[in-house]
């Protein structure tokens, strides 16, 4: 890494997505302290998908924007508290005769993004499910992982 | 269909709109595809989230003009770690005068709104056969 500033175009290329996650991924801890909104935003340029954390009691409950992909394009992974979620996001349309594409915003390609839990995860007990574009993964804490109560003994 | 590509500067990822909008909320730009086939338009708009009956879409005086609105999960969800907020999606299209807006369908799958804008007849091109005389 040179030890001068990078240089931030003013108009955003895909290096400056990647330079944004790269920036991300170098500073932030995997799931840090609540992000605040403008930090959030623009943290996450350039990131497919975006995911959002929860914690729901005894389980995290993780949520990513999948628009377009079929659950059966998504492969999600776990082992031990890390979780990984890969696929690719196809956009094909119909070319021939007399077609035209205006206008091209939505993009394609492979994905794959891993984070790591603050603790482990009882995979028997996990569940996905997809709606609207949106993957929802339950994932219950290890019971090992839960904190517990522990009574002292008087001797 | 849209002088569109000439009037914008924007971000590839999901850009918050400022907007003067009494509800509570973000308001995004969804991310679009603009399709012109011989017999129609076809918009192709990311829309994680929505439900279809969370979608309105409303052509006037050739301004076609999105919005959409999705919820966060209620519940005792504590936040860990945010990349992407709950709201709305808003966008307008111009929207050329061979489009037939009565034909005008609109279907919706795993968050991606398509759009079908159906051109007048009397705009499509037209393969005249040429009979012996």
């Amino acid at each position: 890494m040179p030890s001068h500033q990078v240089h931030r175009p003013s108009v955003r290329s895909p290096l400056s997505g990647l330079l944004d996650e790269l920036r991300r991924e170098l500073h932030a801890p995997f799931f840090g302290p609540l992000l605040s909104r403008e930090a959030a935003y623009q943290g996450t340029r350039g990131v497919f998908p975006p995911v959002n954390l929860y914690e729901e009691g005894d389980a995290y409950v993780l949520t990513a924007e999948l628009p377009g992909v079929a659950p059966d394009a998504i492969d999600v992974s776990i082992e031990g508290s890390t979780i990984t979620l890969s696929g690719e996001r196809k956009i094909e349309y119909a070319t021939g005769e007399g077609t035209a594409v205006h206008r091209r915003e939505r993009q394609s390609g492979t994905f794959r993004r891993a984070f790591e839990l603050p603790r482990e995860i009882d995979l028997d007990g996990a569940k996905a499910s997809h709606k609207n574009g949106v993957l929802t993964l339950r994932l219950p804490k290890a019971a090992k992982a839960r904190p517990r109560q522990v009574t002292i003994e008087t001797a | 269909m849209s002088n569109e590509q000439s009037r914008e500067i924007e971000p590839r990822a999901k850009s918050e709109l400022v907007t003067e909008d009494t509800r509570p909320g973000f308001v995004f730009r969804p991310d679009v595809d603009i399709l012109e086939r011989p017999d129609a338009y076809v918009i192709h708009a990311d829309l994680p989230g929505v439900a279809e009956d969370a979608v309105d879409i409303h052509l006037d005086k050739g301004v076609l003009t999105l919005d959409a609105r999705f919820a966060e999960e209620a519940g005792e969800r504590r936040p860990v770690h945010v990349e992407y907020r709950a709201g709305g999606y808003h966008r307008e299209f111009r929207i050329s005068e061979d489009v037939d807006p009565t034909r005008v369908a609109a279907k919706m799958k795993d968050g991606v709104l398509e759009l079908l804008l159906p051109k007048t007849a009397e705009r499509q091109p037209r393969r005249i056969t040429v009979e012996a005389a």
